[in-house]
């Protein structure tokens, strides 16, 4: 899983101070939330995509295949919207289901955004390092150490939880052990089977590695000044950053005002 | 208590003691510790010795000052002094590290003591040079090191910390002989000038660079307090009791082997017999990838197999394949009954193929993986329930038996999780063996267990053997493998090779 996450490529947007970065991607994310208009809307999940396959650092192929699920996450978000949503213009109607055009466009809008939310968050994620991440945050943000830390140690405790889950499986199969019931009752049986074994080694693991980072004099309170073995900087690059993100979602609203796709500027439904 | 002469007792050369220690662990009923009173000089090496669950880790931890500032534990005591500086190395290799790469991990400690940026590097290339370890890029992920460097680079961090004295806490218990080694040299050579205060069941290594030995008996008492050599000459029958690893403790269990075998021989010859199991141009797989090849093997009743070989070569493979678990090709003849390739077959052909359990019993490395039950006495009838073939009556005789013959009564209702370690592996081994099965498969049974747990098991094993079961036994254990085999599998690079009879038996004769 981290293997899949980890670009191939360094591109800019990894040499941004992550938390510079985060602040900017959330600043994007507001934008995409208080879009109306559908055209822009189309424009953002079609740039934040084309980001994603420039910026992302993953080989064409592989944002491809990352890119695949888009299509999924436009079908379910829209769909819902767009059988059941509200609307005067009917265009089809068959029991509960009912088409509107006010629906229908609205559906879509959202099946956009939810593209461009997707887009930024990959371009986010796969652009970010955790360790880099957290290490930005407390130097900039102030966040404590032990939360920092307690969540980099536990990133790295989280293969060991899945190589556990395996071997359950095989032991399960080795004893012979098959879920009795099925639905809830089957769940709940899967639960207590692997539960219990992986959350007793979990809590053990947990508290040895905490163990071991107190003694090495790390004292989660901050009582003495910390240094930082990453720094964390502003430099020129962020400023190119930033340029380029503000451009991005600039283009997108200059394309939406002047070669628009539908036209519709508010989706929202007035009675 | 008995006092061999240490050096002067002014308070200036006492790296570390407790006065008149108690110590309880709530919601237990006796004490840990009543009245202990311990004190260890500048410049000393002390190994803390003792059976299992006397209480040396824990003294070790007080010493060390993690008990009661960072593990919350209820103690008295007249005075404690520890050390200003110090640093602990833990058993675990694999739970001692919070960053994912070398660097990272390095640079946590010198950040916790507010050391510049710009020294940093430096210093991590000097300590990373004293244990041994010589990256080329400091910047690689920690899980790439095998287990014995990961334990060097956790006493690297703590030479960062430029402690006074150094607690190591079973450090080598997890290791295979080569890391065990290396990590003992990198420790001698780190540890030089310091103070070294040790606990630790292996001491073949160690025996001989110790100044000292403070013996416990099991209700944390000291019985003995002085040099190496008066320690193992006075109280030998303490220590193999401990189930320590002493210097000589494979003498009487080569003796109990050498009765055995005289008896064997007047028995049949494996000549005659068929195979339990048989392999021609064998591969298993993993994620589509072979990770074990065998060109031909057989497995006999009343053979005893220790599986050898670096760890990663593909040792576990082979048992997993064997049990079916991952996908193989080629030729699988299990108790006269060919097992159908599954590798590139279809789904369907490979639901069909599972686990041979009622032929073939399989004991996992950590035994909590394996237990399904809610009591022991469930544990050990789970397996025997399943094909739905013998009555509840005889259900419950067999688990009885079961339970008495591996040392289990009294037990019957606790929870699985809730026993000692000897405990849960003696039960994951009589809930694999229940059906009785002529094949036995072990994953590194004895892997950081006493020496008393590993014969123990040992035992187990041999009497199953000389009912005409077969063991196939993976283990780094050089005495296992030397005088309870019968044969032995080497794995290298994915490869398995039997070694040559003749020598085994050779080596066997020089070693006693």
């Amino acid at each position: 899983m981290i293997e899949l996450l980890t670009p191939s490529r360094a591109t800019i947007l990894q040499r941004a101070n992550p938390a510079f970065k985060l602040v900017l991607f959330i600043v994007l994310f507001l934008v995409t939330v208080q879009t109306r208009s559908i055209d822009f809307a189309i424009n953002q999940a079609a740039v934040y995509t084309l980001l994603l396959f420039i910026l992302g650092g993953f080989p064409v192929r592989k944002t491809l295949l990352i890119v695949l699920p888009f299509m999924l996450l436009f079908i379910s978000s829209s769909s819902t919207m767009i059988l059941f949503g509200k609307g005067d213009t009917l265009w089809w109607q068959w029991g509960l289901v009912r088409i509107t055009e006010e629906s229908f466009y609205r559906g879509i809008h959202l099946g956009f955004r939810s593209i461009a939310f997707a887009a930024e968050g990959l371009l986010f994620v796969s652009t970010t390092p955790s360790v880099k991440l957290f290490y930005a945050l407390m130097q900039s943000f102030r966040l404590a150490p032990r939360y920092a830390y307690s969540f980099m140690a536990s990133i790295r405790l989280l293969p060991m939880v899945w190589e556990e889950f395996l071997i359950r499986r095989q032991a399960l199969q080795v004893r012979g052990a098959r879920i009795r019931g099925k639905g809830l009752k089957g769940l709940a049986e899967h639960i207590r089977m692997y539960a219990v074994p992986l959350l007793s080694q979990s809590i053990r693991r947990a508290h040895r590695v905490a163990v071991a980072m107190e003694a090495k004099q790390f004292e989660g309170q901050g009582g003495r000044e910390r240094t930082y073995f990453y720094p964390s900087r502003i430099c020129w690059i962020d400023g190119i950053v930033l340029m380029l993100l503000v451009l991005a979602s600039f283009a997108a609203y200059a394309a939406a005002l002047h070669f628009p796709w539908l036209g519709i500027t508010d989706v929202r439904y007035h009675a | 208590m008995i006092n061999h002469g240490t050096a002067g007792k002014g308070g200036d050369t006492v790296a570390a003691s407790v006065t008149e220690l108690r110590l309880k662990f709530p919601g237990e009923g006796s004490f840990i510790f009543k009245d202990l009173s311990l004190s260890i000089q500048k410049g000393e090496r002390v190994l803390l010795l003792g059976p299992s669950g006397c209480g040396k880790s824990t003294l070790l931890q007080i010493l060390g000052g993690l008990i009661p500032h960072v593990i919350e534990v209820p103690l008295k005591a007249d005075e404690i002094i520890v050390p200003a500086s110090r640093g602990y190395v833990f058993q675990d290799p694999d739970t001692q590290f919070c960053m994912p790469y070398v660097d990272e991990e390095l640079a946590f400690v010198l950040e916790n003591r507010g050391i510049e940026r710009e020294h940093m590097v430096r210093q991590m290339r000097e300590v990373l040079d004293a244990v041994g370890l010589h990256p080329d890029e400091l910047h690689v992920p920690v899980d790439s090191l095998s287990q014995g460097m990961k334990q060097r680079l956790a006493l690297a961090s703590v030479l960062l910390l430029e402690p006074e004295v150094i607690f190591l806490d079973e450090p080598s218990a997890l290791l295979d002989p080569d890391g065990r080694k290396q990590m003992w040299e990198a420790v001698w050579h780190a540890a030089e000038g310091r103070t070294l205060v040790v606990v630790e069941h292996r001491l073949e290594e160690i025996a001989d660079r110790m100044d000292r030995i403070i013996l416990f008996s099991p209700d944390g008492s000291i019985i003995g307090d002085g040099s190496p050599e008066w320690i193992f000459r006075t109280f030998r029958r303490e220590l193999a009791q401990y189930g320590i690893w002493y210097p000589g403790v494979w003498e009487n269990f080569i003796r109990l082997m050498e009765i055995r075998q005289a008896e064997a021989e007047n028995s049949a010859s494996r000549s005659g017999l068929t195979p339990l199991l048989a392999l021609k141009k064998y591969t298993g797989f993993r994620a589509n990838r072979p990770v074990i090849y065998v060109e031909a093997a057989e497995v006999y009743p009343g053979d005893f197999i220790a599986v050898t070989g670096p760890n990663g070569a593909g040792k576990s493979s082979l048992l997993l394949s064997l049990m079916c678990l991952l996908r193989f090709s080629g030729q699988y003849v299990l108790c006269g009954e060919g097992i159908p390739e599954t590798a590139g077959a279809s789904r369907k052909r490979r639901k069909k193929v599972c686990p041979p359990s009622d032929r073939i019993g399989y004991v996992f490395q950590n035994p909590e993986f394996q237990f399904v039950a809610e009591t022991v006495q469930e544990e050990i009838g789970f397996s025997l329930k399943n094909p739905g073939m013998t009555s509840l009556n005889q259900v419950d005789e067999t688990s009885r038996r079961f339970i008495r013959s591996f040392h289990l009564e009294g037990l019957e209702q606790r929870h699985p999780y809730q026993l000692s370690m000897g405990q849960k592996r003696r039960l994951s081994i009589a809930a694999a063996v229940v059906c009785g099965q002529p094949i036995l498969l072990l994953d590194e049974p004895t892997f950081g267990q006493d020496a008393r747990n590993t014969f123990a098991i040992l035992d187990y094993c041999l009497e199953m053997q000389a009912k005409g079961a077969a063991i196939v036994m993976v283990t780094h254990e050089e005495g296992i493998v030397r005088h309870a085999a019968t044969r032995v599998w080497e794995v290298l690079d994915g490869v398995v090779n039997e070694r040559p009879d003749a020598g085994l038996h050779e080596e066997r004769r020089v070693g006693t």
